[in-house]
C-alpha cells in the first residue's frame, strides 16, 4: 500500500503561481471566505448538478453551431428549435424541441487541443495548477452533511483516473461507477455478523484517531474514512443498482449503456446525490466523423432528452444545473478520413436548469467556424457561471485551514447573460 | 450546342496509330479537373464523354472528359453532400443520392442541368442509388435502414425492403434484373427478390466490420459494390481488421463473393496499407481495379488484382486519397475522385503517341 495514498496536502497540490495568487487575494482582503452561514444555506438548498460529458470532443458543427453549406460545414443540415431564431444540427431533433430549456455558448476558446488539458480546464476552471473539479466543489458546498449518497458520482463505461478533489480532501472526490451494475464489495462477507462488522469499524476509527493524534497528516486517515463513509452510504442504497429499470423507462431512454447510465443518474439525483456526471464516450472522431456523430448523437439526443424531461416533469430541473460539455470541439477542416481533429479554438457547450436563463445563445463563431467572432469564453468563465447559477459566490475563497484559495479563477467572471 | 443541349460529348479522338494495349504498369495521369473542395465520388456517363463528381459541398459537378477545366458545370439542388451517382441505361439521365435524403434526377447533357425531379426517398441520408439492368427501376438505400425500389422514369415508390438492423451502405441489382443485394454497416449482406419482396438470402461478412471497444462504436459497411457482368461474383469495397475506428486504423479490403454458391471467394487486401477501399471495378480484361485512402498521410492507391489472387499484382501511388473510381466505356482509363479536390483521369496504357 502506498504510504501517501490520499495525501492531498495543500503544499503538494497547489502550483506556486496559484498559491501566491490565492494567498495574495486572501491577505489583501479582496475576497472573502465562504462563511459557515452561507454554506449552511447552500447545503439546505437541495441544488444539484447533472453533468453530461461527451468524451473525446463533440463536434460543434454537428451539434450546437452548425454551418451547413459552408466550406467546412459537413453534410448535416441545421434545424429550427423551440427557440425562434436558434438553429442546431439535425442530429439533435429531440434537443431541438426542448431548446427553450437550454442555452448555448458558441464561443469557447480554450487555447489547447489536448484531451488532458482541455478536460482539466473545463473541470477546474483553471488553465493550469491543481484545483478541484466542478463536482468536488459542488460536493463540498452543496451536499448536505447527512446526504444519503456520496456527493459526487461519476457514471461511465471506462475509467479516467483524475485527481478530482485536489486540496479539498478525499471526502469530495468523485466516486466512479463503471455503469449501472452494483459496485463491487457492497455485501458484507458471509461469516461476519453485523455486530462483528460494527466492532471492526469502531476499532478502525479508534486506530485512525490514534494515528492522527501522533502527528500524521489528517489526509491519510481522511481518505480512508471518506472511502468507508461512501461505501456505507452505497451499501444502504444498493437497491438503486440492483433494480432492473422499468420496461417503460427502457422504451423511452433506450437499452444501450448510455441510456442505462442516464437512468442510474436519474435515480442517484432523486435519491440525494449532489453532482452526477455521466460520460458518453466516442466523440474523438479523427476518422468517419459524420458516421460516428450519427451513431453517438443518435444515442445522446433521445436519451438525454428523456432525462431532461423527467427532471423537468418532476420539478427538479429548477434546482438542477444541467451541463453538456466536452474537453474541446473538433476542427472545422475535414481531414482525408472524413474526420475532424481536436479543436479548442472555437467550439460550444450547452447548459440549462438551475439558475440558467433558458433559450439564450452566448457568443458566436465566424462564418466558417474557424474563430470566435464574438464574446470569447473559456473554462474559467464557465466555472464561475456554474456556481453563480447554483447560488455559490465563486469569487469567494475556499477556506483551507485559514488560507484562502479563490473558488473560481479571479481573472475570470461569470457569463452574466446566462444567469437567470 | 443546339436547343440548350450539348450536342453530345466530344468523342475521344481517333488514334492514327493502333492504340497501345492495356498495361496497368504504365498507368499515368492524362487529365485533371480541379474543384475547390474534396470530392466524394465520381461516375463516367455511359456515352463516355462526361464525368460527374460529388463533393463536400451541396453540388454535383460535370466535366467533359476530353475538355478543359473551364468546362465545369454545376448541378445544384441537393442540400447536403452527394456520394452516389448512376445513369439511366440510355445515358440521358443522372440519378444522385444525397445525404439530404433525396434522389435527384438530372438531364445528363443539358448545358445547364436543372433537377427534373427531387424525390424524398429516405429518412436521413440516401447512401446509394443504382439503376436496374433494364433501366426501368432504381434501387436506393438509406439511414432509415430501408432498401427501396422506384419506377423509372416516373420515380414512384414500388417496393421497400425491411430487414437491415443497421444502415445499409450500398445496394446493387443482380445482372439478371430480378434480384437486388444490399450490404450494411455490420457486414450483413441481404439478397431480395424484387417481384415478391421476399428476402432470398442473408449472409455475413463480419470481418468487414469491427466494434471499437474503447470508443464503443461500430465501423464497417460497403464503400462500393459491383456485380461482375455475368452475375457470378459480387465485389464489395470496404475495410477489415479494425484496430482503432476513430483514428481510421484498419485495413482496406475488397471482398469477392461467389454469388451462385453464396460464399466468400477471395479477400483482396494490400498488406502494407492502412486505410479504406473506396472503389472497385471489374475490368473487362479479367482483373479488378480498386482505389483507396490511407489512415495517415495523403497518398491514395490504385490497386490491380488478377483473378484468383488476393494480393495486388500492381499498385499505383496516387498523389491524394481516392474516394471513388469509374472506368471509361472502353476500359482504357479510370477516373478517380480525390481528396485534394481533383478528379484525375488515369490511362491504363503506355502514353499514346500523338499524330
Amino acid at each position: 500500500m502506498r504510504r501517501d495514498y490520499g495525501c492531498h496536502r495543500l503544499d503538494h497540490e497547489l502550483s506556486r503561481r496559484s498559491f501566491v495568487a490565492g494567498t495574495v487575494a486572501g491577505t489583501a482582503g479582496l475576497t472573502s471566505l465562504v462563511s459557515p452561514g452561507q454554506a449552511e444555506v447552500l447545503r439546505k438548498s437541495g441544488k444539484r448538478i447533472l453533468q453530461i460529458y461527451l468524451q473525446g470532443g463533440l463536434s460543434q458543427l454537428e451539434s450546437w453551431d452548425p454551418k451547413p453549406g459552408t466550406l467546412y460545414g459537413g453534410p448535416f443540415r441545421a434545424i429550427t428549435t423551440s427557440v425562434p431564431g436558434v438553429h442546431i444540427c439535425e442530429l439533435l431533433p429531440h434537443v431541438a424541441q426542448r431548446m427553450h430549456l437550454l442555452s448555448i455558448v458558441r464561443s469557447l476558446n480554450l487555447k489547447t487541443n489536448s484531451h488532458h488539458d482541455g478536460r482539466l480546464f473545463m473541470e477546474m476552471g483553471r488553465r493550469a495548477g491543481v484545483y478541484p473539479y466542478v463536482g468536488a466543489v459542488a460536493a463540498k458546498y452543496l451536499a448536505p452533511p447527512n446526504a444519503a449518497l456520496p456527493g459526487y458520482i461519476h457514471v461511465t463505461t471506462r475509467g479516467l483516473t483524475d485527481n478530482t478533489e485536489a486540496f479539498l480532501g478525499a471526502r469530495y472526490a468523485q466516486l466512479r461507477l463503471l455503469g449501472p451494475k452494483t459496485p463491487e464489495d457492497m455485501v458484507r462477507p458471509e461469516g461476519i455478523s453485523s455486530a462483528s462488522a460494527n466492532r471492526r469499524d469502531q476499532l478502525r476509527k479508534r486506530l485512525n484517531r490514534r494515528f492522527a493524534s501522533g502527528g500524521a497528516q489528517p489526509a491519510y486517515t481522511e481518505a480512508y474514512n471518506a472511502t468507508f463513509d461512501m461505501a456505507e452510504k452505497l451499501m444502504l442504497r444498493k437497491k438503486l443498482f440492483e433494480a432492473e429499470p422499468a420496461a417503460s423507462d427502457l422504451a423511452r431512454y433506450g437499452t444501450h449503456p448510455f441510456a442505462r447510465n442516464c437512468l442510474l443518474a436519474r435515480s442517484l439525483l432523486k435519491n440525494g446525490a449532489t453532482c452526477v456526471k455521466v460520460t458518453h464516450h466516442g466523440y474523438d472522431t479523427h476518422a468517419e466523423n459524420f458516421n460516428f456523430h450519427l451513431e453517438q448523437l443518435g444515442e445522446f439526443d433521445r436519451t438525454f432528452c428523456m432525462l431532461l424531461d423527467d427532471l423537468h416533469d418532476s420539478g427538479m430541473l429548477d434546482s438542477t444545473l444541467v451541463m453538456i460539455m466536452s474537453e474541446f470541439g473538433r476542427t472545422p477542416k475535414i481531414n482525408q478520413r472524413y474526420g475532424r481533429d481536436h479543436w479548442g479554438t472555437a467550439w460550444s457547450v450547452a447548459l440549462g436548469g438551475c439558475g440558467v436563463r433558458p433559450g439564450v445563445v452566448v457568443g458566436a463563431t465566424n462564418k466558417l467556424g474557424t474563430e470566435v467572432s464574438d464574446r470569447e469564453i473559456d473554462g474559467g468563465h464557465l466555472f464561475h457561471t456554474y456556481f453563480q447559477a447554483l447560488g455559490l459566490d465563486s469569487t469567494q475563497n475556499h477556506d483551507l485551514d485559514g488560507r484562502a484559495v479563490p473558488i473560481g479563477d479571479p481573472a475570470r467572471a461569470p457569463i452574466t447573460e446566462l444567469l437567470a | 450546342m443546339t436547343d440548350g443541349r450539348v450536342t453530345g460529348p466530344e468523342p475521344p479522338p481517333l488514334p492514327r496509330n493502333p492504340p497501345p494495349p492495356i498495361d496497368v504498369r504504365q498507368t499515368h495521369v492524362v487529365s485533371e479537373f480541379k474543384h475547390d473542395v474534396p470530392l466524394t465520388t465520381c461516375r463516367i456517363a455511359p456515352c463516355g464523354g462526361f464525368v460527374f463528381a460529388g463533393a463536400e459541398d451541396l453540388n454535383v459537378y460535370r466535366w467533359t472528359l476530353t475538355g478543359a477545366q473551364a468546362d465545369k458545370t454545376v448541378l445544384s439542388g441537393h442540400t447536403s453532400w452527394v456520394r452516389s451517382l448512376d445513369f439511366s441505361r440510355d445515358g440521358q439521365w443522372l440519378y444522385t443520392g444525397g445525404y439530404d435524403g433525396r434522389i435527384g434526377v438530372w438531364p445528363v447533357a443539358e448545358a445547364r442541368p436543372q433537377a427534373a425531379k427531387m424525390i424524398d426517398a429516405h429518412q436521413g441520408w440516401v447512401r446509394w442509388v443504382r439503376v436496374s439492368p433494364d433501366g426501368r427501376l432504381l434501387a436506393s438505400c438509406g439511414n432509415d435502414n430501408l432498401v427501396k425500389i422506384w419506377s423509372l422514369p416516373q420515380g414512384d415508390l414500388l417496393r421497400q425492403f425491411e430487414g437491415h438492423e443497421r444502415y445499409p451502405y450500398a445496394v446493387v441489382f443482380h445482372p439478371d434484373g430480378r434480384r437486388i443485394v444490399s450490404f450494411d454497416l455490420m457486414g450483413v449482406i441481404k439478397e431480395w427478390e424484387i417481384d415478391s419482396g421476399k428476402q432470398l438470402h442473408s449472409l455475413e461478412a463480419k470481418f468487414m466490420w469491427g466494434f471499437d471497444q474503447k470508443f464503443r462504436a461500430d465501423m464497417g459497411g460497403a464503400r462500393d459494390m459491383r456485380f461482375s457482368s455475368d452475375g457470378k461474383i459480387l465485389a464489395v469495397a470496404g475495410l477489415s481488421d479494425v484496430k482503432n475506428a476513430f483514428a481510421g486504423v484498419h485495413k482496406p479490403m475488397i471482398l469477392l463473393v461467389d454469388w451462385s454458391q453464396q460464399k466468400h471467394l477471395h479477400k483482396l487486401t494490400a498488406d502494407s496499407f492502412s486505410g479504406l477501399a473506396w472503389g472497385v471495378r471489374f475490368h473487362p480484361q479479367g482483373f479488378i481495379v480498386g482505389v483507396g485512402a490511407p489512415q495517415g498521410g495523403n497518398k491514395g492507391m490504385l490497386w490491380f488484382w488478377k483473378s484468383g489472387e488476393e494480393k495486388p499484382f500492381h499498385s499505383v501511388t496516387l498523389s491524394h486519397c481516392g474516394r471513388g473510381i469509374d472506368l471509361t466505356p472502353d476500359a482504357r482509363r479510370v477516373a478517380v475522385a480525390q481528396f485534394d479536390g481533383f478528379l484525375r483521369v488515369y490511362q491504363l496504357t503506355q502514353p499514346e503517341r500523338q499524330g
